[in-house]
């Protein structure tokens, strides 16, 4: 090894030059984060929020406890009282955990309406640990700061359409989609 | 240690010193911890100490629901996830006897090897890292950052994807995401070109590796290494080949092997193995069928937990045990070992059923933590610079180790 041509002409270390040369005079790859940001990609498990529909103003969810039987770090606490009339539950306090939270997906996943939902917002830190214990009004905050930013006319989650599973395994509220037309919608902050 | 050390100063040089190493390291790739016994710089022995990570993970399960033990298992070999869902999912199919659609599968097969290159880059970066490549480390992460691009695209997490199911994959993948997978090949083959014109001929790296950490065949076997720990010592030995799952049997690949199994080869193994995923990711895109990704059979995300440990606290002792013995058997009972070919080595997941939705016992058969215990033959009379390049060649992630 130490008599061959490639160790006394010195081609091993020129082979590499040449390539950090090459490198060199290529596009650098970097993203400077705080100044430019990449571009999210839609579906990203992101912060959770409450989906608000826009006819109603109401949120989606209709407390069938399926999520916060779901959660693997059984991160989701839910209150509601049953209508004594109708005899339908209504929700009365959602509390999730963003610090247990695994970012797995499944409630957004198994939830018959689309009413809990991972947003794409990537980018958020609280003072305490009570600024990351989300309640139903922060969550729906959540839901309205991310409509804010969405620049299209509709909002659908990947997890919602589930592409590719049998209509079988979905709920029937599922089969035929749920976005949320957020054209419209008043942004408070 | 002497006890006569304080009265009678030895010569520094010809005495046993011992040194801790980590487990706060750099180069011990997490929280492994080394108990040395040096001479002079020549390391006489060594005694790993695990367990730092150790977060009782087969436990956990048993309190989980099938599907919801899926996440715990992004938790094991933390860059190559899919692989480890993948081995997960696999034991539970076997068992209860769930067959996924074509489809499912060769998505199945093609996020696995991706996430086998993923590993393997990383493997790589911090090998030539430890060894004192520092360009390497910055190539090689501009590649995996582009995987994981693709993961998120996939299924919108990173890391933890949680994207194999039971039965088949969550959901299917976008027709742009398969072209830009597709694309990104010849780019990956280049730059494997790339790396092994930075590293195979270079001096140092070869003054570094070769002879470094020499194991041979039936001492490798006799440890239990498996993955390219062992393939570098000449043993052709892939659970793909031999024990084949999902679309493996379809595609064709080689298997790549050393000779004298020494930190040369393996790394030389690895970047070979590098080619032969491309290659199946070739196959699987080109051979993609159509139809549906997940079978029908897979049991649903918030199935009941069955019998065992339901509300235990609610029932006397008596009522508690004819519960148990009336509770509704939803899934098959028995046991089963099976493995799959993770980044590191063999995978394998052990499974015991007794018929309710949550697994009696999950063992983990971790190839890390079956590697860190060959460290003290292969770092035996090597100095503490080739220790690093040791540790770096196992490619062992703490994680899956202590689990």
């Amino acid at each position: 090894m130490r008599f061959s041509p490639t160790y006394l002409l010195f081609k091993d270390l020129v082979t590499g030059l040449l390539i950090t040369l090459r490198t060199f005079l290529r596009k650098p790859v970097t993203v400077r984060y705080p100044h430019e940001k990449v571009q999210v990609i839609p579906s990203f498990r992101g912060r959770h929020a409450m989906v608000v529909d826009t006819e109603t103003g109401k949120s989606r969810c209709v407390a069938c406890l399926k999520c916060s039987v779901v959660c693997p770090s059984r991160c989701i606490k839910i209150e509601y009282e049953v209508d004594e009339k109708t005899g339908e539950r209504r929700l009365k306090e959602y509390i999730l955990e963003a610090l247990r939270c695994v970012y797995c997906g499944y409630c957004e996943e198994v939830c018959p309406v689309g009413a809990i939902v991972l947003t794409e917002w990537f980018e958020y830190s609280g003072r305490c640990r009570e600024d990351l214990i989300f309640n139903l009004e922060k969550l729906v905050q959540n839901w309205k700061e991310h409509v804010a930013k969405w620049d299209k006319e509709v909002y659908e989650n990947k997890y919602w359409v589930l592409k590719g599973v049998p209509l079988k395994l979905k709920p029937a509220s599922r089969r035929i989609g749920l976005s949320v037309k957020i054209k419209g919608v008043k942004v408070h902050g | 240690m002497p006890e006569n050390r304080l009265s009678e100063p030895e010569d520094p040089f010809f005495s046993v010193l011992e040194l801790q190493m980590g487990p706060q390291h750099p180069s011990t790739h997490g929280v492994l911890k080394l108990h040395l016994k040096l001479e002079g710089e020549r390391i006489v022995d060594c005694d790993p100490v695990v367990g730092f990570l150790h977060r009782g993970l087969e436990k956990f399960a048993e309190n989980f629901t099938y599907p919801q033990v899926l996440p715990l298992t992004d938790r094991l070999d933390y860059i190559s996830a899919m692989n480890n869902n993948t081995g997960y999912c696999l034991v539970i199919e076997r068992l209860f006897g769930i067959e996924p659609p074509p489809r499912g599968k060769y998505l199945r097969t093609m996020v696995c090897e991706l996430a086998r290159i993923a590993s393997h880059l990383l493997w790589l970066a911090t090998h030539a890292l430890d060894i004192g490549a520092m360009t390497v480390f910055l190539y090689c992460f501009r590649e995996r950052e582009q995987i994981l691009n693709f993961f998120e695209e996939i299924c919108g997490a990173r890391l933890t994807v949680s994207y194999p199911r039971i039965g088949g994959v969550r959901m299917d993948i976008e027709e742009a995401t398969l072209e830009k997978v597709y694309n990104f090949l010849p780019e990956m083959e280049r730059r494997v070109d790339e790396y092994e014109g930075l590293l195979s001929e270079n001096r140092i790296w070869l003054e570094r590796t070769v002879g470094v950490g020499v194991i041979t065949a039936e001492e490798a076997l006799a440890y239990g290494l498996t993955g390219p720990s062992l393939r570098g010592s000449g043993m052709p030995y892939y659970v793909r080949k031999h024990f084949p799952y999902d679309a493996y049997p379809e595609v064709e690949f080689e298997v790549p092997v050393g000779k004298n199994g020494d930190t040369y080869d393996r790394y030389k193994c690895r970047l070979q193995e590098m080619r032969q995923s491309i290659r199946i990711i070739r196959q699987c895109l080109e051979k993609l069928p159509e139809g549906e990704v997940v079978s029908e059979l897979t049991p649903d995300l918030d199935m009941m937990p069955g019998g065992r440990m339901l509300k235990a606290e609610a029932f006397n002792e008596v009522a508690f045990i004819s519960f148990l013995q009336e509770a509704k058997e939803t899934f098959p009972k028995g046991e089963l070992y099976s493995a799959v070919e993770g980044a590191k080595g063999e995978l394998g997941f052990y499974l015991v059923s007794d018929g309710s939705g949550r697994p009696y016992r999950l063992h983990i058969r971790a190839p890390s933590f079956i590697h860190v215990s060959a460290l003290p033959k292969l770092a035996k009379n090597h100095l503490i610079a080739d220790l690093v390049a040791i540790i770096g060649t196992l490619d062992i992630v703490m994680g899956e180790c202590d689990r």
